[in-house]
Parts: C-alpha cells; sequence; structure tokens
C-alpha cells in the first residue's frame, strides 16, 4: 500500500516533476520513468501497467501523463482513488495542461502531491483541502501577528510616554536644580536676584507662590539661558528645594499628571549635605555603600568607599593640619590625597600638606563638599559585615501570591531613613499588604512597593512585611533594592584634633561629621548582571570556571550553532556562556538568541567558544 | 549507499542560471524574486550542480524570510542538499538551519509546522534532529489535526532512525495516549501506523481492545490493521484465529479498497477453503461491481493466482468470473476466458460452453468494432473447450461452421482449423460435419481459409456419395470452364476488366511471407486484401468463390484445388464400382486442371502461374493420368498420417509444458534452501527479511538486487588504458536493468602526484551519463576507485569514449590519456521470449528495419549452426525440435527475443547444405527500431564464423 512516486510526464515521454515518497536512488526512479513510455501501449482501454516489480498507475490529461509509480502489491483501489485526487489537482495547478505549463508550476504540484500523499500512504483529503493547506492561510498566524501588533503599538506608546516623561522630568529637574542652585545661599553674583525671588515666595502668600509656579511653568525659555550659565549641581539642595519642588509636583499633579513623590531618601541624603557650615572648619567622614545580596543568602558583592572632606570656611584658617584616629581595621586600605605628605600620615596619622607652607584651599572656592584628604575602600566577603540583610518569599498559593519579607539589621549601626523598595509585577492596584513593621506606600508607576522604617535600632533589629499579589513569577519581585543612611563608619575615622600651623593660637574650632549612605545596595535573584560593560570580567570569570569545573562535557549542537550563527552575523569569534548556580536554571543572558539557547540548553553549564 | 532521490524537475538547459544571480536575488528584499531564486537554485541543484557557496547566502537572507512559500521552497532545498561529508559525518554548517527548523514547529501558522514535521520525516541526520526533538512532542498536542497527523509521522520516523529508539525513549507511549484520545482519521490512522511499525505489541494490545469497533473505524485505519494482521500472522501463524474475525467483519466495510484488502488478506493467512472462497466471492464481487478497467484486470490477476494456487475452489466459482466478459474491454474477456479455460471440469464444461456459445451469438448480432476479435478468441476458447473435453464437441462444431465464411480471416482460419482437428480426433462427427462443409462450402472467402477447407474434403470424403457431392461442390465453385478463353470476346473484355483491379490489389500488397516451417515463400496476399475490401470480383456468386479467388492469381489456392480435386478421384476409383463414371469424374477433374494452367500462363493476370504451384499442378495431371499404387498409398493415406502425427506431437508438447508447468510450480529435491540469516540484507531487519510485502516494496525501489554470479564478474573486466601508460585504467561494466555501472579501477604507475585527475566519459547511442566526473588527486602508485553511472533508454549498442585527464606539479598542462571504448553489448538487454507462430508473422509483417545477414560460417552442420547463433544471440528457437529433426540439407528456424525496454527482436534463419558441404543462406532480422537490427546483426556477423 504505498506509493513510490507520483510523477508527470509529457506524452513524449519527458519527466516534468516527480515527487518520491519513499528512499529510492535517482537512477532507480529515472530509469522506472523512463521506461514507462515504453511500456504504456496505445488502445488499450486501461491505464496501468505491471512490471516484473512495479505497477504503474496513470491517466492520460491532454499532453501529459500523470503516473503513481507502486509496488505490486498495492491496493489499486486505493491507488486509484489516489490517481483521481491528484488528476483533479493538476489542473488546478497547473496554467496550461503542457509541457511549458507544468514546468513553471512544478513546485506548486510538488507541494500539492505533498499534501495528498505521506510518507507513500494516502492522505484522506479533498481538493478543497488540499488547496486550503497549500495556500497556508492561517487564522492563528493571523491572530498572532494581531497580538506581535498590538503589542508593539503598546510598545510603542509606553515608549511615547515614557519620552514625554522623560521630557517633562527633564524640565522638572531643571527646575529643580534650578530651585536648588537659587536657594543656596553661597556667594554667587546671580544667586542675589534669585534669593530675592526665593525669599519673596518663601515669605509670600499662596497666590504669590502660584504666580511664580506659573511663572515658570509657562515661560520656561525665558529662563533657560540663565540656567544654562549656572551649571546644576546635585549636591547643592537647600531646604527649599523640597518646598518647591513639592509645588511643582502639586501643580503637576493638578494638571493630571500622575506623578510619585520619592523624596525621603533624597531627604535623607540631603540632611547628610545639607547642615550649612557653620563651623570655620568642617571635616565631614562619608561612606558609600555598594552591597549586591544574592537571593538566597550570601554576597555577591560587598564595596565600603570612604572620603574624609575637609571644609575651611576662611583663609585664616587654611594652615592647619588634621590628626585623625582610625578603628584599626585591617581590611580597610587609606589613600591619601597625593598633596599629602604620606610619611606624615603614615607615621602619626596627621594630615597635612606636603608644603607646610601652603594652607588649605578654602570653602567657597573649593568644592561644596569640601577637599577630599583622604579615602579608603573596603571589600569583604563577610556577611557579618552587612548591616542589613534582607529575605524575600514569594510563595503561590492559589491565585495569589504571597510574598514575606523580613530584614535584619546587624548591631553595628543603626540605619535611619531605611527605604526597602520592592519591584512588583504590573499591577492595578496596591497591593494587599498583611502585616507590617514600619510603614509602606505603592508607586504604581513604576511598580514599586515601598517599604520605610524611619530607625533601625536596637529596639527593631528584625521586622517582617508580607502582602498578597495576584500571582506572578517569584523572579518579578527582584532586585530589591535598599536605601539607608547611618551615623557610624565601617573605618571608625575620628577627627581627634586640629593643629594649626600658623599663629599658634587655639585651634579653629571644627565640627566633625560622619556619614554613612547607600549608593548601591540590591538584592539580586542571580549573581551576576549582564552587560557589555561586564563582558570582560564575565569572560575571565567563566573561563576560571571552566577551569575549575570542567563542568562542560560538551558543547551541544544547538549551542554551537548558535555561536557559528553569531559568529557569522558578527564577523568575529564570539562566546556565549550560560551560568549556572546550584539548582537555578540558567540566567537568561541578554538577547533572544541567547535565550532561546538557555531554554534549550539548561544541561550545559558553561559554553564557551572564544578565539 | 547512494544518496535517495526524492524529487526530480524538468530542467531546460536553455536557460541557465547563474551562481550569482541567484545569490543577488536571493539576498534582495523582493518576496518573488527570493521565491525564483529559490526554485532556479533547487533546480540547479537537482541537476547536479552543487552550489556550496549558495548555502551560508540562504542560511542570512532566507532562512529569516517571512514567506510562506519562500519557507517551503527552502525545506525542499535542504531535502536536496548534501548533509553529510564524504565520511557519512554531518557538515557542521548545518546545525545552522536548526534554529529556523525549531522556529518552524513553534510558528503560528499550523501549515508552516505542519510541512516542516513533514519535512523532519525525510531527514535522516540525528544530529540535525536531535534539538528539535522537544519542539516535534509539543506539536503532537496541537489542536489543529494537520498539525497532529503530521506530527505523529515525524515521530514515527525519527523513532525509526539507527539512534531514533535513545532519542525517543517514550515515543511509543506517547503515540499510544495520542492514539487513545484522537478523532481525526488520517491523525490517528498514522499514529496506529506508527505502533505498528514501531511497536508491534502495542497496536495489536490497541487492536484486541478496540475490536467491536474495527468496523466503525476510518478506511484508511482499516486499511493499517489489515496490514498489520498480515504482518502479524506471517510471524505468528498460531494467532490467526484472533485476527480472522476481524477480516471477517470487515469484509462488509463500505469501502471497496477495504474489501479488496481483506479478500487478499485472507488468502496470505489461510488455506482454508472457507476463507479462500470468501476472498474469491470477494474478487468476484468487486469483478462485477466495479466499472473500472484497472480493477478488474487487476482484480482477474489476483484470481489467476488464486486459480494457481487454489483450483478447486476456483472451480465453483467459474460461472462468477465468467460474467465478467459482459465487459467490452477485450484485454479483460481474454484475461477471463484465460482464467475459465483453466478451470473447466467435466462438470462445468456444459454450462460454460453454453455460456460462450451464447457469447458466441450476442457478437453476430452486435454491431461493436471489436466483435470479430472477441469472436475469434471465443472460437479459440470453444475449441480449446472442445479439445480437452472432446463430447462437447459435437454441440459447438456446428455452430462454430457458421463462421467458416466470416469475414474476419483469422476467427475464419482458427474455425477450420477447430474443424480440422475435431474431424480428425472426433470420428463420429466425421459424417455429419464434412455434410456441413460441402453444403457451406461456397460461403468461405479467404483462400487459407478455402485451401484448408479443401484439405478437409479431400481427406476426409470418404464414401461414394461424399466424394461425388465433394467434386460436385468443388466444381460448382470453380464455375464455368475454362476461366479464359482468347476466342471468346465477351469473357476476353470480361478478364481484362477484372484485371486492372486485381492488378491493382495484388501488387499494392504483395509481401513476403513465410511459411509454417519457417522457408520463404513469396506469397501474394492478394487473397486477404480481396477480403478486407469487400469488391468481390464480378461475377463471384453466379460462378462461385473458388473462381473470383483463381482469377485474382492465387495458384497456391489452385494447385490445392488441384491436389483435392486428384484426392477425390483417386477416392472416386476405389469407392465407385462403375469405370465409367470414374472416367468422366477423371476426365473433367483433368480439364479443370488444364484450365487452371491455360489461365497460369495466359496474359490476362499480371503474374504468370509460380512455378511451384505449376510443378504441382502437373503432378497432378500426371497422376491422374497414369496411378501407380505407391503413389497412390502416398497421397492416400500418407498425408493424413502426418497429420495425425502433426496433432499427437501437438498434444504431446502441450502435455509437455503442463508438466514442465507443474514442475516449475514446486520446489525441486534438490532446490537450494534460502536461509533467511544467510541471505543478503543490507540493513535490514530479520522480521523485515521474511516479510514479502517489505520484499515487495524493495525489489520496486531497487534496493534488493538479484544477486549475480560472482564468477561471472570477472569476465566482464575491460582493460581501459596501456600498461605503460601513466595512468592504468580498467573497468568492470554491470549492467543492471536500465543503467550500467562502470566501477573503473585507476592506478597512477609514475611517482608523482597526479593532481585534477578527471575521468571525463562520453557516450554514443542511446546511453547518457547520469553524474557529471569530479576531480581526484592519486598520490603515487596509489589507486583509486570511481563509480560512474549511465543510463539506457533503449536496446542499442552504445558505445563509451572517454578521457583521463590529469595534471602534474612540474608540467601545468593538462596531460590526456585516451581510453579504450566500452561497448555494451545487446545481449544484456535481450532475454528469450516466446510468442505464438501467429503473433510472429503479424508482427514480422509489421515492422520496418529488416537486416539480412548472409550465412557465411565454417560450421558444417544445420543444426549444429542454429545452435550456436542461438547461444550467441541469446534468443528462443519458436519452431519445433521436431521440425528440425530430420537430415534433409535443408533448415529454417524462427527466434524470437524481448529487450527489458519492452522491444521485439525477430529472426529467421534458413539455410542451405550446399553441394560442397558448405553452409549458405540468409539469416535475416526485424524490429521495430533501427537499433535492435543494426546490433543485432552486428552482432551475428560477428559470432557467425563459430568460433568465440
Amino acid at each position: 500500500m504505498v506509493v513510490l512516486a507520483a510523477s508527470v510526464l509529457s506524452k513524449s515521454g519527458k519527466v516534468l516533476v516527480s515527487r518520491q515518497f519513499v528512499d529510492m536512488t535517482r537512477i532507480r526512479i529515472e530509469g522506472l520513468l523512463a521506461a514507462f513510455p515504453k511500456l504504456v501501449g496505445t488502445g488499450k482501454q486501461h491505464t496501468y501497467v505491471e512490471t516484473e516489480n512495479v505497477r504503474y498507475v496513470y491517466q492520460p490529461i491532454e499532453a501529459l501523463y500523470l503516473l503513481l509509480v507502486t509496488n505490486k502489491q498495492s491496493n489499486i483501489l486505493e491507488d486509484l482513488e489516489t490517481l483521481r485526487l491528484l488528476s483533479k489537482l493538476v489542473p488546478e495547478y497547473c496554467y496550461s495542461l503542457d509541457e511549458d505549463g507544468t514546468c513553471k508550476t512544478a513546485f506548486e504540484l510538488i507541494f500539492a502531491f505533498d499534501e495528498v500523499i505521506c510518507l507513500g500512504h494516502k492522505e484522506n483529503v479533498t481538493v478543497a483541502q488540499v488547496k486550503q493547506y497549500c495556500e497556508m492561510e492561517s487564522h492563528e498566524e493571523k491572530l498572532h501577528k494581531l497580538v506581535l501588533q498590538s503589542k508593539i503599538n503598546e510598545t510603542k506608546d509606553v515608549m511615547k510616554r515614557k519620552a514625554s516623561e522623560i521630557d517633562k522630568s527633564k524640565i522638572d529637574k531643571n527646575r529643580g536644580d534650578k530651585g536648588g542652585f537659587m536657594s543656596m545661599g553661597s556667594g554667587r553674583i546671580e544667586t542675589s536676584f534669585n534669593d530675592m525671588s526665593i525669599s519673596s515666595s518663601g515669605s509670600g502668600s499662596g497666590l504669590g507662590i502660584t504666580t511664580d509656579v506659573d511663572s515658570f511653568s509657562t515661560k520656561p525659555k525665558g529662563r533657560q539661558p540663565s540656567s544654562a550659565t549656572a551649571p546644576p549641581k546635585g549636591l547643592g539642595m537647600q531646604l527649599g528645594k523640597s518646598q518647591k519642588t513639592n509645588q511643582f509636583l502639586e501643580s503637576l499633579k493638578a494638571e493630571g499628571e500622575l506623578i510619585v513623590e520619592d523624596v525621603q531618601p533624597r531627604a535623607g541624603q540631603s540632611r547628610v549635605v545639607a547642615p550649612a557650615a557653620t563651623d570655620p572648619v568642617t571635616l565631614t567622614a562619608e561612606e558609600k555603600l555598594n552591597v549586591t545580596l544574592k537571593r538566597d543568602g550570601g554576597i555577591s558583592s560587598f564595596d565600603v568607599q570612604g572620603t574624609l572632606s575637609l571644609q575651611i570656611l576662611n583663609q585664616e584658617d587654611a594652615h592647619i593640619q588634621v590628626q585623625i584616629e582610625t578603628g584599626g581595621n585591617p581590611g580597610i586600605l587609606f589613600k591619601t590625597h597625593p598633596n599629602m605628605s604620606k610619611e606624615l600620615f603614615s607615621n602619626e596619622n596627621i594630615l597635612g600638606l606636603k608644603d607646610p607652607n601652603r594652607p588649605f584651599p578654602t570653602g567657597p572656592a573649593g568644592d561644596a563638599a569640601g577637599v577630599g584628604l583622604l579615602k579608603w575602600r573596603m571589600q569583604s566577603a563577610d556577611e557579618s559585615m552587612v548591616p542589613l540583610t534582607i529575605n524575600c518569599w514569594p510563595s503561590v498559593s492559589g491565585n495569589e501570591t504571597y510574598v514575606s519579607i523580613e530584614y535584619e539589621a546587624s548591631s553595628m549601626f543603626d540605619l535611619r531613613n531605611v527605604v526597602i523598595s520592592v519591584p512588583l509585577p504590573a499591577l492595578r492596584e496596591a497591593p494587599n499588604v498583611n502585616q507590617v513593621d514600619g510603614e509602606w506606600r505603592f508607586d504604581p508607576r513604576n511598580s514599586v512597593l515601598e517599604w520605610s522604617i524611619v530607625l533601625i535600632d536596637d529596639s527593631n533589629r528584625s521586622g517582617s512585611m508580607e502582602f498578597v499579589v495576584p500571582p506572578a513569577d517569584s523572579s518579578a519581585f527582584f532586585p530589591i533594592s535598599v536605601r539607608f543612611s547611618a551615623t557610624s563608619l565601617y573605618s571608625d575615622l575620628k577627627v581627634v584634633n586640629i593643629i594649626p600651623l600658623k599663629g599658634g593660637g587655639a585651634p579653629p574650632k571644627f565640627s566633625q561629621r560622619t556619614n554613612l549612605i547607600t549608593e548601591n545596595y540590591e538584592l539580586k535573584p542571580w549573581q551576576e548582571t549582564w552587560g557589555r560593560e561586564n563582558t570582560p570580567r564575565l569572560l575571565a570569570e567563566a573561563r576560571a570556571l571552566i577551569m575549575k569545573t570542567k563542568a562542560v562535557t560538551r558543547i551541544t549542537p544547538t549551542a554551537n550553532a548558535l555561536i557559528r550563527k553569531k559568529a557569522l552575523f558578527s564577523g568575529q569569534n564570539v562566546g556565549i556562556f550560560f551560568v549556572r548556580i546550584g539548582s537555578e536554571t540558567p540566567r537568561a543572558p541578554a538577547n533572544k538568541i541567547d535565550a532561546m539557547a538557555t531554554s534549550l540548553y539548561s544541561k550545559s553549564l558553561v559554553l564557551l567558544l572564544a578565539s | 549507499m547512494e544518496k535517495s532521490c526524492t524529487l526530480l524537475i524538468h530542467f531546460d538547459k536553455g536557460t541557465p542560471a547563474i551562481a550569482n544571480e541567484i545569490k543577488e536575488a536571493l539576498e534582495g528584499n523582493d518576496v518573488a524574486a527570493k521565491i525564483d531564486a529559490m526554485k532556479k537554485a533547487i533546480m540547479l541543484l537537482l541537476n547536479g550542480e552543487t552550489l556550496p557557496q549558495l548555502f551560508i547566502t540562504i542560511v542570512r537572507y532566507v532562512l529569516p524570510s517571512e514567506d510562506h512559500t519562500v519557507q517551503k521552497l527552502l525545506l525542499l532545498y535542504l531535502e536536496i542538499i548534501e548533509k553529510t561529508d564524504t565520511k557519512g559525518r554531518v557538515l557542521p554548517e548545518m546545525i545552522l538551519i536548526c534554529q529556523n527548523l525549531r522556529n518552524n514547529l513553534q510558528h503560528p501558522n499550523e501549515y508552516i509546522r505542519g510541512v516542516t514535521l513533514r519535512f523532519l520525516c525525510r531527514l535522516n541526520e540525528t544530529e540535525i534532529i536531535e534539538p528539535l526533538i522537544p519542539s516535534v512532542l509539543q506539536n503532537l498536542e496541537h489542536r489543529h489535526q494537520f498539525i497532529r497527523r503530521n506530527a505523529i509521522l515525524a515521530v514515527m520516523s525519527i523513532y525509526k532512525l539507527p539512534q531514533g529508539e535513545q532519542l525517543l525513549v517514550d515515543a511509543p507511549d506517547m503515540i499510544e495516549k495520542v492514539l487513545s484520545t484522537e478523532q481525526d482519521p488520517s491523525a490517528k490512522r498514522n499514529a496506529f501506523l506508527m505502533l505498528f511499525t514501531c511497536a508491534q505489541d502495542r497496536a495489536i494490545n490497541y487492536l484486541l481492545t478496540h475490536v467491536d469497533r474495527v468496523s466503525d473505524w476510518g478506511e484508511l485505519l482499516q486499511m493499517v490493521v489489515l496490514e498489520l494482521i498480515r504482518k502479524v500472522c506471517r510471524t505468528n501463524r498460531a494467532e490467526k484465529g484472533k485476527y480472522i474475525k476481524i477480516i471477517i467483519s470487515l469484509l462488509n466495510a463500505p469501502s471497496t479498497a477495504v474489501i479488496y484488502e481483506c479478500a487478499s488478506t485472507l488468502v496470505s493467512l489461510s488455506s482454508a477453503p472457507t476463507a479462500i472462497r470468501a476472498a474469491a466471492n470477494t474478487y468476484c464481487q468487486l469483478l462485477l461491481s466495479q466499472s473500472d478497467n484497472n480493477v478488474k484486470l487487476i482484480v482477474l490477476d489476483r484470481l489467476n493466482e488464486l486459480k494457481s494456487s487454489h483450483r478447486d475452489i476456483m472451480v465453483d466459482l467459474i460461472m462468477d468470473v465468467l460474467r465478467s466478459l459482459s465487459s467490452p474491454n477485450l484485454d479483460i474477456r481474454r484475461k477471463t476466458l484465460d482464467i475459465v479455460l483453466e478451470l473447466i471440469t467435466p462438470r462445468n464444461i456444459n454450462e460454460v460452453v453454453l455460456m460462450l456459445k451464447k457469447e458466441v451469438v450476442k457478437t453476430q448480432s452486435g454491431e461493436l468494432e471489436k466483435n470479430g476479435e472477441y469472436r475469434q478468441m471465443l472460437i479459440q476458447a470453444i475449441h480449446s473447450c472442445a479439445i480437452k473435453f472432446p463430447e462437447v464437441a459435437s454441440t459447438v462444431v456446428h455452430l462454430l461452421m457458421d463462421f467458416l465464411g466470416d469475414s474476419n480471416v483469422a476467427s475464419a482460419i482458427d474455425v477450420v482449423v477447430f474443424v480440422r482437428e475435431i474431424i480428425e480426433t472426433n470420428p463420429k462427427l466425421r459424417v455429419s460435419i464434412i455434410t456441413r462443409l460441402l453444403d457451406t462450402f461456397y460461403q468461405i472467402r479467404a483462400a487459407r481459409v478455402c485451401s484448408c477447407a479443401l484439405w478437409i474434403i479431400g481427406e476426409y470424403c470418404l464414401s461414394l456419395s461424399e466424394v461425388e457431392s465433394g467434386i460436385a461442390t468443388i466444381k460448382q465453385c470453380l464455375g464455368e470452364l475454362p476461366f479464359y478463353s482468347v476466342s471468346e470476346e465477351g469473357e476476353g473484355t470480361d478478364a481484362s476488366k477484372k484485371t486492372p483491379q486485381a492488378n491493382s490489389i495484388t501488387v499494392s500488397s504483395r509481401r513476403p511471407a513465410i511459411l509454417a516451417d519457417g522457408t520463404y515463400a513469396t506469397q501474394s496476399a492478394a487473397s486477404e486484401t480481396a477480403f478486407s475490401a469487400p469488391t468481390v470480383v464480378q461475377g463471384s456468386l453466379a460462378s462461385g468463390n473458388l473462381r473470383s479467388l483463381l482469377l485474382t492469381g492465387d495458384f497456391f489456392l489452385g494447385a490445392v484445388v488441384a491436389c483435392t480435386l486428384t484426392k477425390l478421384v483417386l477416392r472416386l476409383q476405389e469407392v465407385q464400382p462403375s469405370k465409367v463414371e470414374v472416367n468422366k469424374a477423371t476426365t473433367q477433374a483433368l480439364l479443370i486442371i488444364v484450365s487452371m494452367l491455360q489461365l497460369g500462363q495466359s496474359s490476362v493476370l499480371p503474374h504468370p502461374i509460380d512455378n511451384d504451384s505449376n510443378d504441382r499442378i502437373v503432378l497432378c495431371i500426371r497422376l491422374l493420368c497414369n496411378t501407380g499404387d505407391d503413389i497412390r498409398k502416398i497421397w492416400l493415406q500418407s498425408c493424413r498420417q502426418s497429420f495425425v502425427k502433426m496433432l499427437s506431437e501437438k498434444q504431446l508438447r502441450e502435455t509437455e509444458e503442463l508438466k514442465a508447468k507443474a514442475q516449475v510450480s514446486h520446489a525441486q529435491p534438490d532446490d537450494l534452501i534460502d536461509f533467511y540469516h544467510l541471505k543478503s540484507r543490507k540493513g535490514m531487519s530479520q522480521l523485515e527479511l521474511e516479510d514479502e510485502v517489505q520484499d515487495d516494496l524493495k525489489r520496486a525501489t531497487g534496493e534488493f538486487v538479484n544477486d549475480t554470479d560472482d564468477a561471472n564478474k570477472l569476465n566482464r573486466i575491460l582493460q581501459l588504458t596501456g600498461f605503460s601508460d601513466p595512468v592504468y585504467a580498467e573497468a568492470y561494466v554491470t549492467v543492471h536493468h536500465y543503467d550500467i555501472v562502470l566501477d573503473i579501477t585507476v592506478i597512477n604507475r609514475t611517482k608523482e602526484t597526479l593532481q585534477n585527475l578527471c575521468l571525463e566519459l562520453a557516450t554514443m547511442g542511446d546511453l547518457k551519463l547520469v553524474e557529471r566526473p569530479q576531480n581526484y588527486t592519486l598520490a603515487p602508485e596509489s589507486s583509486k576507485q570511481i563509480k560512474a553511472n549511465i543510463k539506457v533508454s533503449s536496446t542499442e549498442t552504445g558505445v563509451i569514449f572517454g578521457n583521463i585527464v590529469y595534471e602534474t606539479s612540474n608540467v601545468h598542462e593538462r596531460t590526456v590519456v585516451v581510453l579504450n571504448d566500452i561497448h555494451i553489448d545487446i545481449m544484456d538487454y535481450i532475454s528469450p521470449a516466446v510468442c505464438t507462430d501467429a503473433a510472429f508473422r503479424t508482427m514480422w509483417a509489421e515492422f520496418e528495419w529488416e537486416n539480412k545477414v548472409a550465412v557465411n560460417t565454417v560450421i558444417q552442420d544445420e543444426k549444429e549452426f542454429l545452435e550456436h547463433i542461438i547461444k550467441s544471440t541469446n534468443m528462443k528457437c519458436l519452431t519445433p525440435v521436431s521440425a528440425l529433426d530430420d537430415e534433409c540439407g535443408f533448415l529454417a528456424a524462427n527466434l524470437y527475443a524481448k529487450s527489458v525496454f519492452g522491444e521485439d527482436a525477430l529472426v529467421n534463419l534458413s539455410v542451405e547444405k550446399q553441394a560442397d558441404g558448405k553452409l549458405s543462406g540468409y539469416i535475416r532480422i526485424r524490429s521495430k527500431t533501427q537499433g535492435i537490427a543494426l546490433s543485432l546483426g552486428d552482432k551475428i556477423t560477428l559470432k557467425q564464423k563459430g568460433g568465440n
């Protein structure tokens, strides 16, 4: 019951199209087809020919023969049925039933034949069905395309919205900056004017404020030049600023723009820098914390960077040296400013200029934050060094996902203004918070849940929160970012004294501030982020991993194909590697091809084809 | 193993596509141009180009295309490209396509998925398939049936791959699950097919659990069920019982294809009379119900097979089979009669003959064009019935004798031959037949029928009254004497009027003919033409048929008339007591004979009487004038005896043939036993080897080649270059049916590396080179086997020429070594065949090409020479051995052969021994095509010397 081949021949015996459905060599099929015209007699009233090995069942169609080659035990009734179907199909696809017409539509015929006979077996189809199959009109594809198109449109909309948002926030920022700048009470020439306006707005009635706002919003261009002359200074925000921005935001809100106030951390930050230098000498020690925590515990990176800066208000107080005291933490490496005398520092822990006759730069000329004297850095893999650990447990139950988050703070620090931001899957409404230690708020635009605790001290070293959202993938809740500040430092750096070098008078009065802030404190699902800037490092790590683990037993064909494809398109040697940690599946790399390969080849730990 | 070919498309060489153009079009964005370029690329590939540079272009620019046609063409392209290197490993770049295939398998368009799955069925490379398996399996549960059915097939073909069982460990499980839920008939069939081929137990299990519903299943599925049953029962005969019931239930299926399949399954399963009867009944039913000639013929073939294996059962069905005579198709009728004739028994003979008689009568009334032929067939059938069962002869012979005057000469001859045989074998009927023959003699129109009837009259008119009425009948038919007289003006003008007519007829159709013994006779075919043209010579009704025939110049008939008269007169002398009456009759006969001679010598007829007839007629005159006992004995007895001898020999030959046939169908005691384990198998599993269906398929696809004699191989080695040439080459030629394979061994005899060595072949005649030659590099003193395939399309002597071209490192020009020609022998294509004497004669008359070769041999004995020719031309001698028996100094024989392409080759050999002991004569070869006549002639000229 097997059709070996379906063919169309011209009356003169030329093979125009032939489709074979079982394995046979070219010589064989050509031989069979070449023999056919000799075998088909004239004047016979039947349309089959049997030879020693095969049976030909044919049908003349105008100047053509439509021919099925079958084995001899094939079921003639079925073959005739097939032949009949094919003979109806041939005129459907051929322009004209002769050699030319057939040759031109050879491929269409082959496609049609394929629909009727599958691996030599007849399919249960009708002419209409075959035509439908060959046209390949698919509702599903149309649907898919529509969905795709709507997605694209949606994304475009989002893009537009984002773009306008960015524009707005730029304007917004300009204003904010301006506000900050204006309110800065430094001795610039232009500031006097601005100061006036601020003071007016500050002291004026509500009406005054609104007009002010109006003037800003309606004529931003008029003010542009002034802002251009004065480069914005992020750190120069002063008290009036928050008020100002709030006003803007309020007005924007009034205009219908949905804006989420997100001021707390900034307030915290600004508070650190904010206090005006009232003492003639101010020494600020600040540590910035860059921490990446892994989702399932452990530190991925931990980095503390500290600076000690000096701000001197008056020229006469500039000839000084600073005596400091460090906590003796061996993990911390100090580096002095190149102008500092290293000897002095290493021997006596005194910071002084190499040239004792030179004064330290003073306030207005120097940086607003003062002059950097000392930098230090600390890295660690010790989990106990982490001031605040967070544990997030999303668990799906029924139609909901319960997420419980808990924090635990180490006793080293008292943390202030702690804000834990948890990204949520896109939600229409605020999540349902069952329980919280502290406060929470939901930012629907960015879809972030913020959990804030004003102060973490010994009374609340640990806390938790639980909320419920519609079902979502657990990875949607990451990365969780944390902000906080503290007043004690890892380095325990203290300024003991200020030694005046000139005048021999009493050392000028000095104030000392210490501040620990978070720069980047995240809890991430995976170890690394994939980014272009990371690539060399990742490569190195991957190599190291390969050296260590020998995890790759083979490069699977698809991965190999992928690598080749990449190489083909980029013209360079490329590598793809997937890092697998623990029982997790590999993190999906950035682009689509890699994503495909990842899902296909989760087996492979690391794949690498470099150079 | 040679690559399989899935696709052939006629390629017009007139418009060659340049690879660069294709590449450009492929790189462009125009979809129509892309489609066109893909088509061209595929055509080029099919035409033997390799286009390796195109692959990357296609990967880069065609793979991402969204157009459906482009994707389908891409699949075709992937189907035909070489995916492995020379060592059978998958080319590394092939994995580039995996991604695309995978995307296609997840394409939202169900048809793209479907065609991709179908493409996977044709893919053999595990490395490519492996990463796609998850996607394939996903498609098993797609809601669109088009995808599901193809997915199942894809799973099946993947599972059938050599490592398939590792790739898809749980495929049978999955498919079984699919099968249980599937609704689409095609998908269901495919799933069952998959289980059937991959996990037969599960298929059986499924079948047995759903045994009650089998009859409700779709036609396609039922077919596979039957196939499964056949296979299971072949391997495990004991389980037949379980399945017979299913088959019986399927016998009532609405689909005729299923019914047909059921019948053949039944036959293959069981030889129990009930089963066979059921199968035969089903066939008969199909035979009557189906209107398609093809079906009828094939069903008749099946019945024929049944007849040879289960004759006793078929005998009962003879009347059912006979009913298919109602079909107007001659082939069907012929086949039916063939079957029926072998089934007749004493019990049913009467019924059969009655039916045949009815059919014969029907042919008289109908106006159908094929009636004549059909009647001839029927007459032959009745003839053989009557010979087998002489008792029926009496019932038919009279009926048949009505057809002696039939305008269809062939059937009239058949009738007269039949009558001749019956009158000898059935003495009881003799008197009535003779009376009847004499009564109807005047109706006979054909000269050959006449002469035969005259012979019968001459031999079998025994009694006085018979002899007398015999002479009277002949006289009456000859009409008034003389035939021609110069003095009588009226007749003279009459005759001269007739001549031009007769003249034109005879001249136009004058042909050489061969007599039954193979000798050449210059016979005028006017008799036949005269009948085909109904304008019988005027006055024929009045003057009788013999006269008109004689007046056309048929003197052979004249001689027969003369002989018959002589015989009758001689017999009259024995039975007639009255001398006067005898003398009267003698003189009258003499008068007739003499007038015939006179007519022969007259100038009225275009041809004077030929010497042969003249001699015979003169002999008759002498005999009548002067009778001796010896002569009388010869004339009155020996003739009859030799006829009896001929009949008995014919019968002997028939029985011998029957015996031979019977012996062939059974195994000889010393036959070889085929152990399947020892059979050449080429990667087939044992089960497949035992599977005759598979064998059938294998044979059809050409995978199963009958092992030829290995010893003969070495005879066929041809040296192509000299021993002192830098390259030595020899070829071993294998001739299959439609192709010639040259295995050429090339040896580098130098101490240098030969680069770009290329075997260029060119052909003459109907040969075509299949592949274009490749370049090789040959290390010093190393050798290389090169295979070249050549296609043959007709039986002609072909010549293959060739060169070997190569470069060496120090000489930059290409060096050419010319090879010996390879002659392809016609003997490889023709095989001995048999045809009837009549068919031989018609072909001999029809065929246009004749090659006449004069005999020139050292062989002295005629028979030895004949045997030599038979042996060297591989033909069959049609002339019976008895006809060649005696030593008479001359020999004539007909040889016949058929080529694999279905062409006929006819040879007539006529030799005579000269006085000096040498043989002389001619060998004539006739065929429809020039090729055979020429090459066979060459062959004979070459071989007839008697040496090698």
